[in-house]
């Protein structure tokens, strides 16, 4: 990753240092100024290996998911890079036409170019080498095997240009002579010898038009084949332009940067402009090609690292949680120790600095290991995103980046260190007596004027938050000012004494409502809200924290109800009355602790549940392959060199294929154009268009999202495709919608503008504007439609292709079929049959629904991933059931002392722990899975805005799965401490203070 | 309503009955015990041979100077701690031979403690504390609740049931301690140090209250204290030192 949160990674290592130093320096400052103060407090640190141990584990947990998160960017970049160095080898940038042909195809133009362009740089120390080259796609065949590979790169090199090049080399490592290539004969690469079954001397065929090219293999390459993809060959440029009927032609000028692969594109932008005067007006241009690779392998590489952040970002707040929850655990266990010494006369400020030291400590340990499991953690989700990624041929190698665990460990260790100041800070306030003496310190002192003076300005702060959040249309500021209001009144209240459970209560069952009250009801309720709000990825965030947030307060100052009913209905149970009277009894009377832990675990199984409705409900969707198909069974792709003008005829003629077989042919002609939307400020963008014949349009099964004004049906809108030329249809992703769910930059892409998804019906007047790059005609296009998400086979912009013809004033040949089988037909068979008679046009068939079932299949498992990684935060919910049953059982072995000599049995003892934490591990678990229930419909509903074809469903497998996995893992954190204190032994513990 | 027969659960019905035909008799029988504690290099001979019987209903004193093994003595006869040699006879149970789970049955059914420090569960109210032992003994829950709030009278304390252990004088916490240790009517009450952290006058008013239902309920007692002023109070003093009884006498100032 180059970068993170669109800050480049250096800057942001730098800052995070500069932060992390000037933090160090400090403490150690304060440290050297309070001697006495610091030692004591490390001396807390050796003390207890074992808490130690467990307090550095608790506080890492945050870090570990910065680094795992940063480890998958960084391999999604590692691995592009790599790509993209295979493909470009020492070729830095490749002077071609600016525009594309038919098919994609980079158009000719003079050889002499390559002369010119050389002179332009010589003497430019920059440079190692500059090479005109022919490179064609083209589909080959090898007679005597009868294999064939459709997509070949076909490299026409200039033998006297080619150093400063990659060399071709063969197995054993040796130079291959470009000499060698004669007319006629070829290097091929080691991958498509493999592919093709062919070795030295073999005859394999080229089709670069529609009679085939007979070549002899004269040797075979492992490596030095540029730019190229694995399948290529390579013969002399001359043979090539004989061939192509291309004689002094070529279609690239190709430049190699002085320095090796990677250490050349340094000198990218010089080139580039040394360039600039000689290819003005020439219609060409420089194309810093693998600068440009390299760039997306970085930015993709944090678009992922984001995308896994935003996923545990939940996590990440439940350990923020947990490293409160240890320090303050660790100060109760010090209160009386701390009471003591400020009753001998330390200073709070001394408190606070024992803390941070202590915590400082802990801190620069934990981050550490943090950030190093995490890179851990992060190797193992990559093997499971490798195979993912190899269903779409795409090999993921494992790699991380120094820096990135810089910035994971900084990260963590200034958040940490936040969270550890803060709560010092809070232990420092700790009241002498009742420290010594152990008793809990009272809740807030209720009427101070400065909680009310708080109070009013948080309640004034929402409603002004409210009013801006209606003005600017933004749904999440709108909820949140009013969650303020709502939060804020009962605690006002509370001040002038409405008891806790009340105003508790109401704060949290009016977060709740508040919050997963649908759009229907918030429009009804305050007919003033603008129509539409706008809501964004945050809203994710935002949601899920007040959400749980109400539901923990709201269970937490009502559970001695539910307590009651439970005692009532397991009262009659011989036995377990006064296990369960203990068990609940302590969670209930420590109710930070309680609440911390409740919001830790129901904030991740929130999440998890949520994110399980979301899986569930788009999987349904691709379960209903005729529709995304749109009617088809297979779709077909065939070579640019050697099209087939009509399927339908050669079908016909075609051997082992029945025409019966197939009940409709579309044919899709695509072609790359300069679109704007007319009437609107802005740059044209480089899109493909594609024209499809009266085949497609008859067979044609989607609907649409948005129809014009005018039209019924989508029967309609697709024979008006037709019969009123100048007509297109765009894909939804162009169509702006109000809530953008969208994580990182798409690149570039034509967004319409001036209406909305949700308005349902497209304006009347919606005119694109279409150019030919190559002869700068342009042609209006009226858009009449919006296809259905569901539409994946419509990629891009669709009109009739006479209106293609009509563009280019040329007819050109369909690429791409989509086909319909007779019912019963095979479509496996089919689609072999359909290679194997056109083997020739290197035509590739692919079934539809195995494709899709492929994908389903790979997104099901980055899915899946996704979920695992978030389901790392439980580690953290069970975590603190463990840090708090094992400090209980400390604190209460006098407890523990007098239950046995009350007659509690050991197995009593022990199962009244693991009731307690049960009780609180299900308490979080059933707030989380309610939410997650309550929320669903509505998440689901708003995916369904932009994605129609969702379905709810409820994942009932998974929900008992994850909650099953939490509640097992909660019971064996807490059966060790429960042990320990069943084999606390009576005389010694009736004896022991702490 | 502490009076035998007072109770209508069948169990403690057929203890009274038990406690009937042994009135009179030895209800604590303890023979040559040794105790030894092992800590690392050290060895602590706590008791070194002690011999002791007691009748039931009467009330015993121990007393003696500080680490002389007073408490030593209360944990191994109330089987909280093991014995290293020597044998302790309960209600002619052996308690030495029985299994961890048995003593601690045993305890639920015939033992009630006092303990210095007032030992009551602070995240449970008064009354929760007190019937405690009654949940164990698996009393209905409405009949226990009963049960310990009439404890809570008897020690004077019908109007605190409700609050916590943090909310209450040292005094009011050990009147809480002694309405557990006797609300299952117990044979034997073990009070270790019962008045250690209480002034003079809650002191006697305690101990007031722990004859009086000495004497209404004829339970054993048996009372560790630093305090001559309430071994005063006891039918025996029985004096210690160095893990050895050195003296054992009917105290006549009794009552
Ligand atoms: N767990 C233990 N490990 C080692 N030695 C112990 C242990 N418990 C008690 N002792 C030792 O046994 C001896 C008797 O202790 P015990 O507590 O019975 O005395 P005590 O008479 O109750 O004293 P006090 O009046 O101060 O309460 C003491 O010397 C004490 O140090
Ligand atoms: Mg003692």
């Amino acid at each position: 990753m180059e970068k993170l949160f669109g800050v480049p990674i250096d800057r942001l290592m730098l800052s995070l240092l500069v932060v992390f130093a000037v933090g160090v320096a400090v403490m150690a400052v304060v440290a050297w100024r309070n001697q006495v103060v610091f030692k004591m407090a490390v001396r807390n640190i050796p003390r207890r290996r074992a808490q130690t141990i467990l307090i550095v584990l608790g506080l890492m947990l945050a870090t570990l998911l910065f680094s795992a998160s940063f480890a998958t960017g960084d391999t999604l970049t590692h691995s592009m890079r790599v790509e993209a160095v295979k493909h470009f080898g020492l070729v830095d940038v490749i002077v071609q036409g600016e525009t594309r042909d038919v098919g994609n195809r980079l158009p000719s133009f003079d050889q002499t170019y390559a002369g010119r362009v050389q002179e332009a740089l010589a003497g430019d120390s920059q440079v190692a080498g500059v090479a005109p080259l022919l490179q064609e796609r083209a589909p080959v065949l090898a007679p005597g095997t009868r294999l064939s590979e459709p997509w070949v790169d076909i490299l026409g090199y200039a033998p006297q240009s080619m150093a400063g090049f990659d060399r071709l080399l063969d197995v054993t490592g040796k130079e291959m002579a470009l000499d060698a290539l004669a007319p006629g004969k070829a290097y091929l690469s080691a991958e498509l010898t493999e592919e093709l079954d062919v070795h030295r001397g073999d005859t394999v065929q080229v089709f670069l038009g529609p009679q085939p090219t007979p070549l002899e293999v004269i040797g075979v390459y492992v490596k030095g084949a540029s730019p190229a993809g694995e399948r290529s060959l390579v013969v002399s440029l001359p043979y090539l332009q004989t061939v192509t009927g291309a004689q002094g032609a070529v279609n690239a000028v190709i430049i190699s940067n002085r320095g090796g692969t990677l250490e050349g594109v340094r000198h990218t932008n010089a080139v580039v402009s040394a360039l600039g005067p000689l290819l003005e007006g020439s219609g060409l241009k420089a194309e810093p090609v693998k600068q440009k690779a390299l760039d997306r392998a970085d930015r993709e590489g944090g678009t992922f690292a984001t995308v896994f952040l935003l996923f545990a970002q939940f996590s990440i707040a439940a350990g923020i949680l947990l490293i409160f929850l240890i320090f303050v655990m660790l100060a109760a266990e010090r209160k009386r120790e701390l009471g003591i010494a400020r009753a001998v006369g330390m200073q709070r400020g001394h408190v606070v600095r024992m803390f941070a030291f202590e915590g400082a400590t802990y801190s620069l340990i934990a981050a550490g290991v943090g950030s190093l499991l995490g890179v851990v953690v992060g190797w193992g989700m990559v093997r499971i995103m490798a195979a993912a990624f190899s269903q779409w041929d795409f090999h993921l190698t494992f790699a991380f980046n120094w820096r990135s665990v810089v910035i994971a460990y900084t990260l963590g260790m200034v958040l940490t260190f936040a969270v550890v100041l803060s709560s010092s800070w809070r232990v420092s306030r700790l009241n002498i007596v009742r420290a010594i003496r152990d008793i809990p310190e009272p809740s807030t002192s209720r009427k101070s004027l400065k909680g009310v003076i708080f109070l009013g300005l948080l309640v004034a702060g929402g409603a002004l938050l409210t009013v801006w959040g209606v003005q600017e249309e933004q749904l999440g500021l709108y909820l949140l000012g009013a969650s303020l209001i709502i939060i804020g009144l009962p605690m006002l209240a509370r001040r002038f004494g409405l008891r806790d459970r009340i105003a508790y209560t109401v704060a949290g069952v009016g977060l709740v409502a508040w919050w997963m009250a649908p759009e229907s009801w918030h429009d009804a309720a305050f007919p003033f809200l603008p129509e539409e709000m706008k809501a964004g990825i945050e809203m994710f965030f935002l949601s899920g924290i007040m959400l749980v947030i109400g539901g923990v307060w709201t269970v937490i100052y009502n559970a001695d109800l539910l307590l009651n009913a439970l005692v009532f209905v397991f009262g009659r149970l011989r036995g377990l009355p006064p296990v369960l009277r203990t068990a609940v009894a302590y969670p209930m009377q420590y109710r930070f602790r309680t609440g911390m832990t409740l919001a830790m675990v129901s904030l991740v199984m929130f999440t998890l549940i949520v994110m399980a409705f979301i899986i569930q409900s788009i999987s349904g969707v691709f379960a209903d392959v005729d529709r995304i198909a749109g009617g088809f069974d297979i779709r077909a792709n065939t070579s640019y060199t050697n099209p087939v003008p009509d399927l339908r005829v050669a079908l016909t003629g075609a051997g082992g294929l029945r025409p019966d077989d197939y009940t409709a042919i579309g044919g899709i002609t695509a072609v790359p154009v300069k679109v704007k939307q007319m009437g609107i400020e802005g740059e044209p963008v480089d899109l493909m268009v594609s024209g499809v014949d009266t085949g497609y349009t008859d067979a044609v099964g989607y609907k649409f999202a948005m129809m014009a004004p005018g039209y019924t049906s989508p029967r309609q809108v697709w024979q008006a495709l037709q019969d009123e030329p100048g007509t297109a249809i765009v894909p939804t992703w162009m169509v702006p919608t109000k809530t953008n769910f969208n994580v990182g930059d798409a690149g570039p892409a034509l967004r319409l503008e001036g209406f909305w998804r949700e308005d349902k019906v497209l304006p009347e007047e919606l005119y694109l504007e279409v150019q030919d790059p190559r002869t700068g005609r342009t042609k209006r296009l009226r858009v009449i439609g919006a296809v259905e998400d569901m539409a994946f086979y419509v990629g891009s912009i669709t009109t009739s292709q006479s209106t293609v013809h009509g563009l280019l004033e040329r007819a050109v040949p369909p690429q791409s079929y989509m086909l319909r089988l007779t019912d019963g037909v095979d479509a496996e068979t089919a689609a072999k049959a359909l290679k194997a008679a056109f083997l020739e046009n290197g035509l590739q068939a692919q079934v539809i629904a195995t494709e899709v079932r492929r994908d389903t299949s790979a997104s099901l498992m980055i899915n899946n991933l996704l979920m695992g990684f978030m389901g790392l935060g439980l580690v953290v919910g069970i975590a603190a059931l463990g840090v708090i049953a094992a400090r209980s059982v400390v604190e209460r072995r006098q407890q523990i002392g007098v239950l046995r000599a009350l007659g509690f049995q050991k197995g009593m003892v022990q199962f009244s722990f693991l009731l307690e934490s049960s009780f609180v591990a299900l308490l979080g678990i059933g707030i989380g899975v309610g939410l997650g229930f309550g929320i669903s419909p509505q998440v689901i509903n708003s995916f369904k805005e932009s994605f129609e074809a969702i379905t709810y469903q409820v994942p009932w497998g998974v929900v008992l799965f994850i909650s099953g996995v939490a509640y097992a893992a909660s019971l064996l954190t807490t059966f060790l401490p429960a042990r320990q204190a069943a084999s606390v032994y009576p005389a010694e513990a009736l004896r022991f203070t702490e | 309503m502490f009076k035998r027969g007072a109770v209508k659960t069948p169990a403690v019905l057929e203890r009274t009955h038990e406690q009937e035909q042994l009135s009179g008799q030895l209800i604590i029988q303890a023979a040559g015990i040794h105790k030894t504690y092992e800590t690392g290099k050290v060895t602590v001979q706590a008791l070194r041979g002690v011999d002791l019987r007691i009748r039931r209903g009467e009330m015993v004193a121990i007393m003696g100077p500080s680490g002389c093994g007073k408490t030593t003595l209360l944990n191994v006869l109330s089987g909280l701690d093991d014995i290293t040699q020597g044998e302790v006879i309960i209600e002619g149970a052996p308690l030495h031979k029985m299994s961890d789970k048995a003593r601690t049955r045993f305890r639920a059914e015939k033992m009630g403690f006092v303990f210095q420090a007032f030992n009551l569960l602070p995240v449970l109210s008064a009354v929760e504390n007190v019937e405690l032992p009654l949940l164990v003994a698996a009393v209905n829950p409405g009949v226990a609740r009963r049960r310990a709030q009439e404890a809570l009278a008897l020690v004077g304390l019908a109007d605190q049931t409700a609050k916590r252990p943090a909310e209450m004088s040292g005094g009011q916490q050990q009147r809480v301690t002694i309405a557990r240790a006797l609300v299952n009517i117990p044979a034997i009450v073990w009070a270790d140090e019962p008045t250690g952290n209480l002034d003079s006058e809650t002191s006697a008013s305690v101990m007031d209250l722990l004859g009086r239902l000495n004497n209404e309920q004829g339970q054993t007692f048996v009372i560790v204290t630093h305090d001559p002023a309430v071994a005063q109070r006891a039918d025996r003093i029985v004096r210690m030192r160095d893990g050895l009884i050195e003296s054992d006498a009917p105290n006549h100032v009794a009552k």
